[in-house]
């Protein structure tokens, strides 16, 4: 157990409280970071470190901390050190658009990284676009936009979520035939069951076959819908499947019901859409081996990408003292990792860290992915094309890889099944 | 009583020098070295209207004695409204589809967004719909008497209830995502330098206002009832007063005054959410007042001037650290220092100040 | 060495007809079609059941190699592991791998199948009686691979009487496709001995091609028998549902029920102290992990005394540095005891971290106990029931029999008038703050098994538990029973008709509303402030 309070940061803590109370009456926020040379280029983070949010978001921060030691251990990118800025917006969607202007501003960032929640990317939307910033959004998400100012680095539902659900439905995946989704009432989940709906009505399967059911953020008693889903799984019609995407924390609350309840993955398997390794910690995944999750990335991946990226993470947690673990890697973490590493190609490839030329020569870099693909940017759209795992939930918290693609299928930005 | 005149007479002045000074520094002068920036009077913008939602709860809470943990609620309504505003202007006359349309696969909006494109008819809602809720609220509860503590939680309590709801995307008003993505506001482009400047200008003129009514109402008798109210209010009945009309009339106002607050703060921020409906959130605004001094006016301007100025500042610099000094501020502030930080600069004003 | 491996094998290859049987046998896994893969496992038991000893041995161990994902195809050659270290599926030799076997693909229906034939095949290979029981039982509920050719070996070779009171119904749900009516009937009533929808589905599948009128007037008895138990499942379930809300909200309400009767202090910490008691939990799990790994299983009852306890100190802490100087202004002890809990929240980040605690789950919080129809007792939950309902009765006990039970009544009805009578009222007040800090420390412990458990984890309480307390009225504890029970209860009987959301909202504003109406709650106190 790290307690995240060395020394260091003890004194550094100290320090800011006392400025901090200093500047009380004199708020000029960003005024007073210190000037840096002229041989350094910023990169901005928007993750939340308390709130929420803090659990899973946090650590994104660190990850770019390490690509951009990485980066200043090869020379930096077109001689000039790379400098991280962090912030903390709180888990608080209007602070997260604050602080990119004040990113953007005040500190003069080359790019953003940052966004966990459709919400937060929403609300840093319209700073990027009104100064033409650069956002990278690490994220698996709703799709349904397209914005030269933001590199969607993780896979709309098109080129994730359908994929997978293809593969539950075919011969290899289980021949599925009745689905039951459930979600978090937010705007993620409610696009990706949209879809679902007109992806399935394409394919003749009747609306009797499948049911939909939103809880809010944060729900936490399953009885009653594990309940409900039981009843639907034991009626006529095939093999049911469940479309979990509920979020945070309310994953663990409702495997920990699933398996008290005594239903098996073997009978009804869970695709959890946003069910990372973390959120079984403390579980009985014995009872619970076999359900299923979608990624752009499985820490079990296999690959020689993958190892150096695993042990440099470890390396960075044993060397940074950071309350993060460093064996374990999600996806998230990789896609911003991906992020600052095709930032920097493709300002290399510019010569300039100007927007609009980093944009213009982000299509014709790739970079090698710990996932095992070689991945790159679109060349009509900002999105990243990613390959798709689908992983099975093992007796020991980890997902083993039962399923890729062949290469990187083509993210569509807007789905055509959303008009269903 | 008062606070001292001169502290409320420096606090006007202040505002007041601030409304004429931020058209000029942010126009004309930007540019130069006394100039401010678009950054700058956006951050003066957002902590105006927080002084202007502080005043609204310090009138009902340090004056009547009305403890409320759900003004989040009001705050909210008059974001939502604008917002609403904003969003169907963009979609009627500019074309853009609102994003909470394209993801419920919707094709149109729902019958109550009509006429939001219009200002007027959303400026009316945004002073009459609080209002309307404010009155039919407080007329139930403060007929029942449900007080003190009562009061609050239930508040908190409806807040919350507000907050589930607006959750939910079924009903219309984007969900969690809520309403971001505006246009334009009164024919100003969103994101334009001008345009922050001028909702800075009339978020201090604003606060201003109220600042200046509110000194004005708590010194007319109506006050002096008020005053009577929070301090005994059994007394107030057996005198032969009615204590339910005073109260429910600053409850009222409170509620227009922090739906104004709300209304120039959701198109500087640039995004309109649930969370504003959290009790944290209303319970900071609590926090404020109380740390600033009730009953004072002055002291919800300072407290929430200084509380949010420091939060912006923290958060970007030593996020770790602001959960910390805020709730050791908030203790310092309760034990050692009854009526706030006006403490420091007051002597001890006679009389004892009664409840909590 | 290579050599000598492929004189095994060839000797093996032509020396013994098994070997060309099991090649076959094992080959077909390699099927590309999902039904054959799954056939092929049946024909794998059925091999092992009635090929003697030796074969149920080695076939369970090509199906385990299928469950652990270990079989690789090259054509129709199976192998078990990769490369050069694999080994022959048919003979388990060493055979390297050719480099273009692929591993077999998996998917839960076929691991259900594999569970099956494992299950099938341990009935003839375990010598131990509570394994094969413990098999038998699985067969119950994964009859994919099984058939009554094995069923029939398996009775015929099985003595134990476990096992066989296990088998014998197995075998009469197996005949539901005999020839023979009667048989038939019996199946149907062997199916529904156990009355979940998933057999009533059966049934129904089963009767829908029945052309015998007996049958189907049985099948339907069976069905409507199975509805019946069914219905009074569900609202069992509903109750069950409803009671182990309720037990939660009450765990979390007692402790501020006190406090805010008492004192008229509404603690707004106190959804952190249930956190602290859950932190103490893990502490205490930790500690018995490393001092005495024996008792682990029992943290979950050592911890209730001691999270009690460290809740309480914290309590009595809060009390002594903040609330003592704040009494008789209780709005100002929200906003102070608001500050506590960001305080609290923060402190527990810093130094231990936002992730979710892992907590050992012993065997009396997992799983749960079919009663009827598909209604589980989910022990978790029961084991949330019990606490609230002990830590109830003890404060009833605590309240209604001690001096300071005594005590607290009375200056909860008349603090000056206590004063008079010589009861040292700030006393009172602290041993109240600690009982009701220490309540809150074990619903910590009771809803660790329950809910997630992380700094931000008392958040969720907040709201829910002041409605309760003041629903029930102040400081009246039968009152905060009654309003749990009616929260809990209307809460779960609106969520599946209006889902999560609404039910929630309805409940708050019916509670709202009931306040407006009655502002002293359901139960009004007796005395005065």
């Amino acid at each position: 157990m790290t307690l995240g309070l060395t020394r260091r940061r003890l004194l550094k803590t100290a320090g800011a409280s006392l400025l901090g109370v200093g500047a009380a009456s004199f708020p000029m926020p960003g005024l007073i970071r210190s000037a840096r040379a002229a041989d350094t280029v910023k990169l901005g983070c928007l993750f939340s470190s308390s709130g929420a949010m803090a659990n899973v978001e946090g650590r994104l921060t660190s990850v770019v901390r390490m690509a951009a030691e990485e980066l200043n251990a090869k020379g930096g990118v077109m001689g000039r050190t790379v400098e991280v800025v962090g912030t903390d917006p709180a888990s608080d969607w209007p602070l997260y658009a604050q602080l990119s202007r004040q990113l953007i501003e005040q500190d003069q960032v080359a790019a953003l990284f940052g966004c966990w929640t459709s919400v937060s990317r929403k609300s840093v939307l319209p700073v990027v676009e009104q100064s033409d910033a650069l956002l990278y959004y690490p994220l698996h998400f709703e799709g349904e936009e397209n914005s030269k100012n933001v590199v969607y680095l993780n896979s709309p539902p098109s080129s994730s979520v359908l994929p997978a659900v293809e593969y539950l439905m075919g011969p290899d995946g289980g021949e599925a035939k009745r689905f039951f989704m459930l979600g978090s009432d937010y705007v993620w989940p409610r696009t990706i069951n949209q879809q679902l709906k007109g992806y399935w009505a394409s394919k003749g399967i009747p609306e009797t076959d499948w049911r939909e059911e939103y809880v809010p953020v944060g729900h936490s008693n399953f009885q009653t819908l594990v309940n409900q889903i039981r009843e639907f799984a034991d009626q006529p019609g095939g093999q049911p499947v469940v479309v979990l995407t509920v979020v945070g924390n309310s994953i663990p609350d409702f495997f920990r019901e699933f398996a008290n309840q005594g239903i098996s993955a073997l009978d009804v398997p869970v695709l959890g859409l946003d069910a990372l390794e973390a959120d079984f910690e403390g579980l009985d995944t014995a009872a619970l081996a076999g359900h299923l999750n979608c990624w752009a990335y499985l820490q079990t991946a296999k690959g020689p990408a993958n190892d150096a990226f695993k042990a440099a993470w470890a390396k960075h947690v044993a060397d940074t003292g950071v309350p993060y673990r460093g064996d374990v890697a999600i996806d998230p973490m990789v896609s911003v990792y991906d992020g600052v590493h095709l930032w920097a190609l493709a300002a290399e490839k510019a010569g300039s860290f100007a927007v609009p030329e980093v944009r213009a020569a982000s299509p014709s870099v790739s970079f090698a992915c710990p996932s095992g693909y070689e991945i790159a940017m679109m060349a009509d759209s900002t999105y990243v094309k990613r390959g798709v795992f689908i992983g099975s939930l093992n007796e020991t918290q980890g997902f083993d890889v039962l399923w890729q693609s062949e290469g990187t299928p083509d993210p569509l930005p807007f789905s055509p099944y959303m008009k269903a | 009583m008062m606070g001292g005149g001169m502290l409320f007479r420096v606090i006007a002045l202040s505002l007041a020098a601030l409304t004429i000074a931020l058209p000029i520094l942010g126009g004309p002068l930007a540019g130069s070295g006394i100039g401010i920036s678009p950054y700058l009077a956006n951050i003066i913008g957002q902590i105006a209207t927080f002084a202007l939602l502080a005043i609204a709860l310090d009138l009902i809470w340090g004056f009547a004695g009305v403890l409320s943990l759900g003004h989040g609620l009001f705050f909210a309504l008059g974001g939502y409204l604008i917002a609403m505003h904003m969003l169907k202007d963009g979609y009627v006359n500019a074309g853009v589809v609102p994003d909470l349309m394209t993801f419920m696969g919707w094709t149109e909006l729902p019958g109550y967004w009509a006429f939001f494109e219009s200002f007027p008819y959303a400026a009316v809602l945004i002073l009459v719909l609080p209002g309307l809720l404010a009155f039919a609220y407080g007329w139930i509860s403060f007929r029942s008497r449900v007080s003190g503590v009562s009061f609050a939680i239930i508040t908190q309590a409806l807040t919350y209830v507000a907050m589930l709801l607006m959750f939910r995307n079924d009903t219309g008003f984007g969900g969690n995502n809520g309403m971001t993505g505006f246009v334009s506001l009164l024919g100003m482009p969103m994101g334009a330098p001008s345009t922050a400047v001028w909702l800075a200008t009339a978020s201090t003129a604003a606060a201003l206002g109220a600042f200046l009514l509110c000194g004005r109402l708590v010194r007319s008798p109506f006050g002096r009832m008020l005053i009577a109210v929070r301090d005994d209010e059994a007394r107030l009945r057996f005198l032969g007063y009615d204590p339910v009309w005073p109260k429910l009339a600053a409850w009222t106002l409170s509620g227009v005054m922090a739906a104004i607050a709300g209304a120039l703060y959701a198109p500087q921020v640039g995004i309109i959410n649930p969370r504003l409906l959290s009790p944290e959130v209303s319970i900071e605004i609590a926090v404020w007042v109380a740390l600033g001094g009730r009953g004072t006016l002055s002291g919800a301007v300072i407290g929430a001037v200084v509380i949010s100025a420091l939060k912006f500042w923290l958060t970007g610099f030593a996020p770790d650290l602001w959960p910390f000094i805020l709730s050791l501020l908030v203790l310092i502030v309760v034990v050692g220092l009854p009526n706030g930080l006006t403490d420091l600069r007051l002597p001890k004003l006679k009389g004892a100040r009664h409840g909590g | 060495m290579p050599v000598i491996r492929l004189l095994i094998l060839l000797a093996a290859l032509f020396g013994s007809p098994a070997y060309a049987d099991r090649a076959v046998l094992s080959g077909a896994l390699c099927a590309p079609a999902l039904a054959d893969q799954i056939a092929a496992l049946g024909a794998l038991a059925e091999a092992g059941a009635t090929g003697g000893k030796d074969e149920a041995a080695w076939a369970r161990t090509v199906v385990e190699a299928v469950d652990a994902r270990a079989l690789r195809c090259a054509a129709s050659l199976a192998f078990i592991g990769e490369g050069d270290a694999a080994l022959d599926a048919a003979s388990l030799a060493p055979s390297p791998a050719p480099v273009d076997a692929a591993p077999m693909p998996i998917n839960n229906r076929l691991r259900a199948a594999a569970a099956s034939a494992a299950a099938a095949l341990t009935l003839f290979v375990d010598t131990e009686p509570a394994a094969r029981a413990k098999a038998a039982t699985t067969l119950e509920r994964r009859r994919e691979a099984l058939s009554l050719t094995i069923l029939d070996a398996a009775l015929a070779a099985e003595t134990e009487p476990t096992v066989l009171a296990v088998l014998e119904p197995l075998r009469a749900r197996m005949m539901l496709a005999d020839p023979d009516p009667q048989n038939r009937i019996r199946a149907i009533d062997a199916i529904a001995a156990e009355t979940t929808l998933r057999n009533r589905t059966l049934i129904a599948e089963a009767l829908s091609e029945e052309a015998d009128t007996t049958v189907q007037a049985a099948g339907q008895a069976a069905m409507a028998r199975i509805d019946r138990q069914i219905a009074i499942g569900q609202v069992l379930a509903t109750l069950y549902s409803g009671l182990s809300y309720a037990s939660v909200l009450l765990l979390a309400a007692l402790g501020l029920a006190i406090i805010f009767g008492l004192m008229g202090v509404i603690n707004l910490a106190q959804g952190e102290f249930i956190m602290i008691g859950a932190y103490a939990a893990w502490f205490v799990q930790n500690a018995i992990r490393a001092l005495l790994p024996g008792l682990i299983d029992w943290y979950l009852i050592i911890a209730l005394p001691i999270s009690f306890l460290v809740a309480a100190l914290v309590g009595v802490v809060m009390e002594a540095l903040v609330l003592r100087r704040l009494y008789n202004r209780p709005l100002m002890t929200l906003l102070a005891t608001w500050a506590v809990s960001l305080l609290l929240i923060n402190l527990v980040r810093v130094t231990i971290g936002t992730q979710n605690l892992e907590f050992h789950q012993p065997f009396y919080v997992v799983g749960g106990v079919p009663v009827v129809g598909d209604f589980i007792v989910t022990l978790n939950r029961l084991f949330a029931i019990a606490i609230a309902a002990l830590a109830f009765v003890g404060v009833v006990l605590l309240l209604r029999v001690t001096t300071f039970g005594m005590n607290v009544r009375a200056v909860a009805q008349n603090r000056a008038m206590a004063g008079a009578a010589g009861i040292d009222a700030r006393q009172t007040d602290r041993l109240a703050i600690a009982l009701g800090s220490g309540l809150a420390g074990l619903a910590g412990v009771a809803l660790a098994p329950l809910y997630n458990v992380n700094p931000n984890m008392g958040a969720g309480f907040i709201v829910d538990s002041f409605m309760v307390v003041v629903l029930g009225g102040v400081g009246s504890l039968a009152g905060a029973v009654a309003a749990s029970f009616g929260i809990g209860q209307i809460n779960v009987i609106m969520e599946p008709l209006y889902g999560a959301v609404a039910a929630k909202v309805v409940v708050l504003l019916l509670v709202i509303a009931f306040i407006q109406r009655r502002p002293e709650g359901l139960f009004a106190p007796k005395g005065r402030r």
